[in-house]
């Protein structure tokens, strides 16, 4: 909300500069956003008189004017048409300089030299559109600094930001009893003076009829006869502008000055267009529709509080007028609104129209029930003085139940538990007062201007804001219980995360939400939708990592950055039911893809393949001690490529799959390199987790080593070989692995030579060479029994 | 006793021209030139040479230590050319590198803040990021009709299922499950429905900190922010508070920062306020208490928010949020 800062004076005498005050609001909870001067600074113009205008020999539209500034006479190009001789103007002069970094020079135009410029409103900063130059209504002294005259007068714009929970904030009065709260001034309102003003004709009252009395509880009108339509006087036009209002006309201009004033909206009809002079406040039925007063007809939602006169409706109560019953140019007689809405109505119907006003803003937030008629008043003598309208004596006001003010139990020792202050009571009942809070027996009663008071902790922010929060006690120590839970499980990430990193693996932060066609490729139940997204972008939850690492894959590698060590760790959405909470397990997930070493002089020149990611989840999962857990081979059509997929399994649950990324989804994410991965589901794994682990002794007798090597048909797996090996050898056989694998021709085809290494070792003693090749023989022989595997020669 | 000396000249002359390699010029020089070497021992010698003879058997040795410590010297420089020659390697090439894992940026600053309010006794609490209306809103004091819950701001899954739009609902789920006293942090990831710009990212994240007991101030809570404010940022560091608005406390206040980057002088990042705003904090609202079945007699509490983000960005500098999700390696690398 915008108000200026002489506005407020208006209403109270405070010494306080405009930064001054500004600080103090914004200390109380009034933020002062921003402190706009009105007038900008600019340098160089001068007040000159015109003395001679002629024409432009070779332009219609330009004129060549002689100026003076008491001194010198300036010849200078004019193409505003208001330009007349005897007029005194804001002359910029040759080196001036104005708003928007706008410089003046020596000019010739059409064959003509121009010396400077006469200056509109616009050209010096001071409106955003201007139909001709400014001619000044007082002679000024001639050579007179323009900027100088004008900073006498010079005004700042507050903007504030006002919390939704302080309405009667929305307005210049607002503000003015916030002042004084902090500065002890007596607040002036305006004086508002009917009498004199009061038409002696005796007209008919206006007939009101309440029909939604819920969604208006109070709802007064009267009439202002014979007013006169026109602008309205500069400074109100001035004062609403830099409110971001614009001027329409003096009757509209009154209720929208009112409106900032008091922050009571009103509604001014054409009594002519109201059927019967009668207005009755009905709900809307379903599917009516109405044309508002910016000409656009809008289908209202059901319970929408509106204005009718005897046979349509002429206003959206509370939200916008209609257009069949706007004051014109041709507006005789005047039927003014002052009323009260119930703000959840309200609240409803805008938001269901997708229309905010000024009034819907303030009467969701909810304005005072019992100042509307001092709000009319003051709009009903405006109109008197300012369009010379005849006001009604009388006035319809339908107000059934009165809304009373509430009433607070207070306890200042409460404040003071609540602030672990030791404020004294009368130092709090002191600052309620000021607020116009009264305090008698234990309770406060509360204006009805202030909707946000309501409990006894309100009361508390009331006394502490206006103290300063800077000057209430802060504590630097606090007792500490030990015997807090956590129950996160922000510890076990951290610790997956960690040992992550030490793989050499980067972290990556990707988006949750995702296009759907994305995240489909991904999914095995149903999508989980937004009703509401952003974009087509950001539809659906992800039901993986692997889309968003596959995302930041493409981002580096279209940017030429091809070596990709990516892993992420985050939530993912399965699951849905409907009524219930998806499941929102956490995930990690790897991606690898490029080099497999950073390029270098030293380093080989490989790429990544299956065994790298299959490296990368083995060392990860035992740096993490997982225990018993196997790879199979994953064969179904997935997001994962067939044949270079194995999932990783613990006791009957897969933990996730690792392998290639299908080559055709990686190609739908615009990456044109091989890329692999894993995504292990991390709540699921958490319960597999070797918690207590005894260390295992150390063996002090030498181990001894042998070597075969074993010819057997490509397509017996090599862990097959292995486990079968382990489980032969018996408790002697401590290692085992495959240190070669070889095809080709030196072999029979359709076979493959793995050569395994076995170290056998005894914690009791030395084995002889007896005692392992006894172990040694005998598992050559059962492997060549198991897998028709013969030992190549 | 000359005679001595001329045997250790010939065992030197016959024993030099057999070294081969550093390890036997060392040898030699233990032999002849080390402490208990042959020219130490044979000064030893000198109270049994006679009186007469002292003074040529001292020159004596000294010339032949000396000449031995030359020929040892000069042996010793010419295996070392030798080596230079064939062993050379260029030590200013790199060394041989692997891929270096780190954090994400924001994940350092969220450790880092975990840290500070691990050590002032909170745990580290969690909880959904879709939730219910009922713990997003509904239990937080924003009835239906709040101005915050217009479509604008929140991401639905459901009417009354919404994409977490502040970590707050973690203090419902953890008052609900547990008595006073409760001192806990939430870090994790929120939604809203903004349009992302330098400033504004759909998903971004917080931490939220609440404390429940029976003498939990509002001083308190200005302690811990003033507290946390120094741990992170330095002891010279300022904090103001500055009365605001959220439903679910009261009294409800801003909090900033002196400017970490001019120390509150004034520039451009704090746009010349010497201030930054960091988030909002206050005085747990009874109604909340209510929710949640806490007596609001028996009980105070305060709930602070805080952006990760927001304090990374402040800590690095960095002026466009998206720049945390775009992970560009020539970014990421940087922390």
């Amino acid at each position: 909300m915008r108000i200026t800062y002489s506005w407020l004076k208006d209403y109270i005498h405070f010494e306080e500069n405009p930064f001054a005050l500004a600080d103090k609001l914004t200390n109380v909870g009034f933020e002062v956003e921003e402190i706009i001067p009105l007038v900008q600074p600019f340098r160089g113009v001068v007040v000159a008189k015109v003395e001679k205008v002629s024409k432009h020999p070779d332009a219609d539209k330009l004129r060549v004017c002689k100026v003076s500034d008491g001194k010198e006479s300036f010849q200078v190009i004019c193409g505003a048409p208001n330009v007349a001789a005897g007029q005194y103007v804001p002359f910029a002069k040759v080196g001036a300089h104005l708003p928007g970094d706008f410089k003046i020079k020596k000019a010739r135009i059409r064959g003509i030299e121009s010396f400077g410029m006469i200056c509109s409103k616009e050209e010096l900063g001071l409106e955003k559109q201007s139909d001709g130059i400014w001619p000044f209504d007082e002679k000024y002294p001639l050579g007179a600094d323009v900027y100088q005259l004008l900073a006498e007068k010079q005004d700042y714009i507050y903007d504030f930001f006002i919390t939704p929970n302080r309405p009667d904030c929305l307005s210049a009065i607002g503000i003015a009893r916030e002042i004084a709260a902090i500065t002890g001034l007596p607040l002036r309102m305006p004086k508002v003076n009917l009498s004199s003003v009061v038409s002696n004709h005796s007209h008919p009252l206006p007939k009101v009829t309440i029909e939604d009395s819920d969604g208006c509880p109070r709802y007064s009108a009267r009439i202002i006869r014979n007013v006169e339509i026109g602008p309205s006087p500069q400074w109100m036009q001035e004062r609403l502008e830099a409110c971001g209002i614009r001027p329409i006309n003096n009757i509209v201009d009154i209720t929208n000055y009112v409106l900032m004033e008091y922050g009571q909206p009103l509604h001014a009809f054409d009594l002519r267009q109201i059927k019967g002079g009668e207005i009755i406040v009905r709900s809307s039925r379903p599917n009516e529709k109405f044309i508002t007063l910016d000409d656009k007809e809008r289908i209202l939602p059901e319970s929408t509080v509106l204005i009718c006169d005897r046979e349509r409706a002429v206003a959206i109560g509370g939200i916008m007028g209609g257009q069949n019953s706007e004051v014109s140019s041709t507006t005789k007689d005047i039927l003014l609104e002052s009323a009260y809405f119930k703000p959840t109505r309200i609240a409803f119907s805008s938001k269901k129209l997708g229309l905010s006003s000024e009034a819907s803003q303030r009467f969701e937030r909810g304005v005072d029930p019992n100042g509307i008629m001092e709000a009319s008043d003051r709009a009903a003598a405006l109109m008197a003085e300012l369009a010379r309208g005849e006001i009604d004596q009388s006035v319809t006001d339908v107000y059934p139940v009165r809304i009373e003010p509430k009433s607070i139990r207070f306890r200042p020792e409460r404040i003071n538990r609540v602030l672990g202050s030791h404020i004294a009571e009368d130092k709090i009942v002191t600052l309620l007062e000021g607020l116009g809070l009264s305090i008698k027996g234990g309770f406060v009663t509360v204006p009805t201007f202030r909707v946000d008071l309501s409990q006894e902790i309100d009361l508390a922010e009331e006394v502490a804001r206006l103290l300063n929060y800077a000057n209430l006690p802060t504590h630097h120590s606090v007792q500490i219980r030990y015997d807090l839970e956590e129950t996160s499980s922000d510890r076990l990430l951290a610790f997956l995360r960690d040992e992550l990193i030490h793989l050499g693996l980067q972290e990556v932060f990707t988006n949750s939400m995702l296009k759907e066609s994305e995240a489909e490729l991904f999914q095995n139940g149903k999508n989980i939708r937004i009703l509401n997204p952003i974009s087509d972008d950001m539809t659906t939850m992800r039901p993986s990592l692997l889309p968003g690492l596959l995302k930041a894959v493409a981002y580096n590698v279209n940017r030429n950055m091809s070596d990709g060590r990516f892993f992420e760790i985050g939530r993912i959405f399965t699951n849905y039911q409907e009524n219930e909470l998806p499941q929102q397990p956490y995930a990690l997930a790897v991606v690898i893809t490029g080099r497999r070493y950073p390029e270098s002089w030293n380093n080989p020149q490989e790429v990544v393949d299956f065994y790298d990611i299959k490296g990368y989840v083995e060392n990860f999962l035992s740096k993490i001690f997982l225990d018993n857990f196997h790879f199979i081979l994953y064969d179904k059509d997935s997001y994962m490529a067939k044949g270079e997929t194995i999932s990783i399994e613990t006791g009957q649950h897969r933990i996730g799959l690792c392998g290639k990324i299908s080559p055709e989804i990686v190609r739908f994410f615009d990456v044109n390199q091989d890329v692999y991965g894993f995504e292990l589901n991390i709540d699921l794994l958490a319960g597999f987790l070797n918690q207590s682990r005894p260390y295992k002794p150390i063996a002090r007798f030498p181990y001894s080593e042998r070597d075969m090597a074993l010819v057997v048909d490509q397509s017996v797996p090599a862990e097959e070989i292995l486990s079968f090996i382990r489980r032969t050898g018996g408790k002697l056989l401590h290692f085992t692995d495959v240190f070669d694998v070889y095809e080709g021709d030196k072999i029979p085809a359709g076979k493959k030579s793995l050569a395994i290494r076995m170290r056998f070792q005894s914690m009791e003693k030395t084995l002889s060479d007896k005692e392992v090749d006894k172990i040694f023989h005998k598992i050559i022989k059962e492997c060549g029994k198991q897998f028709q595997a013969s030992l190549r020669k | 006793m000359l005679v001595k000396i001329e045997e250790i000249r010939k065992a030197f002359e016959k024993d030099i021209s057999s070294v081969k390699d550093r390890a036997s010029l060392e040898e030699l020089r233990v032999k002849y030139l080390g402490r208990k070497g042959q020219i130490s021992s044979a000064f030893t010698l000198m109270p049994q040479v006679p009186a007469e003879q002292r003074k040529s058997f001292g020159q004596g040795l000294n010339i032949l230590k000396n000449r031995i410590e030359q020929q040892y010297q000069a042996l010793k420089a010419s295996f070392e050319e030798t080596s230079r020659d064939t062993g050379r390697i260029d030590l200013s090439l790199p060394g041989r590198k692997g891929f270096v894992g780190r954090k994400h940026p924001l994940v350092a600053v969220a450790d880092e803040i975990k840290d500070i309010f691990r050590g002032f006794g909170f745990t580290v609490e969690d909880g959904p990021e879709i939730e219910t209306d009922f713990y997003n809103f509904e239990a937080l004091n924003i009835p239906k009709t709040h101005p915050a819950r217009d479509m604008q701001d929140t991401l639905y899954i459901t009417e009354d299922v919404v994409l977490r739009t502040h970590t707050s609902p973690v203090q419902i789920r953890v008052m609900q499950r547990q008595k006073p006293p409760i001192r806990m942090i939430a870090p994790g990831r929120v939604y809203r429905r903004d349009t992302p710009d330098a400033s504004h990212s759909p998903f971004f994240h917080q931490v939220e900190g609440l404390a429940v007991g029976k003498d939990v101030t509002f001083a308190d809570l200005k302690g811990i922010i003033q507290a946390f404010a120094h741990r992170m940022f330095g002891k010279d560091i300022n904090v103001r508070f500055r009365p605001s608005f959220f439903p679910f406390t009261e009294p409800s206040a801003e909090y900033d920062f002196s400017c970490v980057f001019c120390r509150g002088e004034g520039c451009r990042v704090c746009k010349h306020t010497g201030w930054m705003e960091i988030s909002g904090a206050g005085m747990v609202h009874p109604n909340v208490f209510r929710a949640v079945g806490i007596d609001p007699e028996e009980y105070t509490g305060y709930a602070f928010g805080m952006g990760i983000d927001r304090i990374a960005m402040l800590k690095y500098g960095i002026d466009d949020i998206r720049l945390f999700f775009e992970n560009d390696l020539r970014f990421l690398t940087q922390f």
